[in-house]
Formats: structure tokens, sequence, C-alpha cells
């Protein structure tokens, strides 16, 4: 297997796509799944804005353009808790 | 009763201004005391932290925090913790604060922690220099929330950390990242000492509930895992 061949390994691939997420400055997220299956590659997980979801899409569409992107990134919610917890 | 309120892990940048805001504002109804647990930018720089200081100044609670690694991302610690300090945001690393609440004195040590895993499952200061130095960073760390808890004299003490003090509040993290998350040596100098709260952050798929060891409650108030604007514990001095 030569080493384009190896890099298109999904498992490679899902490394790689994650450590370009997380080094990109853009992006600087360490805190999303990132799934290949094939030609497919699938986020999800929590972000804290709608901005930053669409940046993931961006710089993953940059760095793997041959692949399918599947965003299911979601903006965390931010309401006024309920009761609290009592200690003890 | 002292009632604690604690969020980490918000990433706060200029796209995500005033997110928290309108909880907030309301704090007061919920809580003495705020308390954040590191991660409160996305790069760590000036710019950024200001958003975080406008987000979490003129509550009608004091506010104390610890950074995260993500604070350290631009090497500006000092600059960005400035821009806490400027706006009344309390810093703690390696150091602690006791804060007057009703008849009570509540103590806080901060520290960001680090990792190195768990018992059985963690790494050695051995071998090469990297490795050594990761570890002895941790070792250092976790000294350092020992001894500003032990000096602390207060009538209840919270731990206040970024990293994971115990594994059970990690669960749902892929275990192979574990040793990247926390640090038994924190729940060690916690156990060690009188404290009645550990608050960390951190792992954005972890639990939100643990206990050290020796029974302490071990919260993980990362916003992904919380769902809220802030999580609340009452704790009787």
């Amino acid at each position: 297997m030569n080493e384009s061949e190896q890099s298109r390994a999904p498992g490679h691939h899902a490394a790689r796509l994650r450590r370009v997420l997380a080094e990109d400055s853009r992006t600087a997220e360490l805190g999303v799944q990132i799934t290949v299956e094939g030609a497919a590659v699938h986020l999800a997980g929590p972000v804290a804005s709608g901005r930053h979801k669409d940046e993931l899409d961006r710089v993953l569409r940059e760095a793997a353009p041959e692949m399918r992107v599947y965003n299911d990134v979601w903006v965390v919610e931010a309401d006024e808790p309920g009761s609290g917890e009592e200690l003890r | 009763m002292i009632r604690i309120a604690a969020v980490g892990d918000v990433h706060l940048d200029e796209n995500a201004r005033g997110r928290l805001r309108p909880a907030l504002e309301r704090v007061g109804r919920h809580a003495d005391v705020l308390l954040l647990s590191g991660d409160l930018t996305r790069h760590g720089t000036v710019g950024e932290m200001r958003v975080v200081a406008e987000e979490f100044s003129g509550l009608p609670v004091p506010v104390v925090a610890v950074l995260g690694n993500h604070d350290h991302h631009s090497d500006a610690v000092p600059e960005v913790t400035d821009v806490l300090h400027d706006h009344d945001i309390e810093v703690l690393e390696g150091d602690s604060v006791v804060l007057p609440i009703g008849p009570h004195r509540l103590g806080i040590a901060g520290v960001k922690g680090f990792g190195g895993g768990f018992a059985g499952k963690c790494a050695s200061a051995f071998g090469e220099p990297e490795i050594k130095a990761f570890v002895r960073h941790t070792v250092d760390v976790a000294d350092r929330l020992r001894k500003a808890l032990d000096a602390l004299d207060a009538d209840a003490r919270v731990a206040l950390m970024h990293y994971a003090p115990i594994p059970e509040t990690l669960q749902g993290e892929p275990p192979e990242i574990y040793p990247f998350l926390g640090s038994y040596l924190l729940s060690e100098a916690i156990d060690a000492t009188d404290v009645d709260l550990a608050v960390h952050g951190h792992a954005h798929y972890g639990a939100e509930q643990g206990m050290t060891p020796a029974g302490v409650p071990v919260r993980n108030v990362a916003q992904p895992v919380i769902r809220t604007a802030f999580a609340v514990y009452s704790i009787e001095p």
C-alpha cells in the first residue's frame, strides 16, 4: 500500500481530519466527533455558536474536498437552570 | 447553606458574545457565587477573553475562575488573566480566595490541573525528557492544589479545576484519551484535605456526577454536559 492509499484508510483519514480541526486556527476544535465511512465524513457534537459550526464545515471541505460532509454539530443550550442539587 | 453556580468550557469568541448573558443576569436568584472551570475562550487571545470578561462581569455574585488548556493556546496567560482581573473576576492558579457568604466563609482553591491518567492506567516520570516533563507538570500542579487547599481557613472548601480529578466524570469520553483529560493526583490532593465539593470541566462528553475515593462529590460542569448556562450545587458548611 503506498502513502496516499494509507492516508485514505478510514482510520487514518478520520485521525488526520481530527488534527486539522484541532490545529486550524479557524476551528481550534477538539470537542467534535468525526466518523469516516467510505467517501462520507460525519461531524457530531456540541459547539458554542452557529458560526463555529459553519467554520467546521468550511475547513473540513478544504481539507477533504473529495468527501461528502454531513455536519450534525449543534449549538449547545445556554438557558437558565432549574432547581440546583443539594449535596449531603 | 451556600449555593454555588459553576460552568466551564463556554469557549466564547466574538461569534458567541452574549450567549449566556440572559441566564447570567438571573444568577443571583440561584447562587451566592459563580465558578468558571476554564476553557473560557477558543484560542486564549486577549480579544476572546474580553468577550468572556464582558459576559461574566457586573453580576450580582462574585466570580472566580481557573483557566483551561484553550485559554493557554496563545501563550498569553498573564495578559488574559489581567483582562479578567480588570473586570473583577478572580483567577486562581495554585492559590485561593475566601469569600464571605452570609455568616459563612467559603474557601475556593484553584488550579488548571493537567493530564496523566488514573490509578493503574497512568503515566510515570520515566524515560524520555518529554514524558518526564509531562508527568512532572501534573505533579507540580497537584502539589500546588494540595498546598492551596491546606492553607484555606474557611467554613466550606471547594477545589476548582479545569482537568478532571477522577475517571467517573469522564464516562462518555473514549477511554483512550482519559490520560489527556485528567489525573488521579488531583483527587489525591482533594482527599488529603477537607474539601466539600470539587468542580471541573474539560470533558465535553463526560458525565456530571462523580465522587473521589474518599467520598468528596465531584461535578463536571463543562457546558455541553450540563446543557444550561450554569449548574447550581448547595453545600451545608
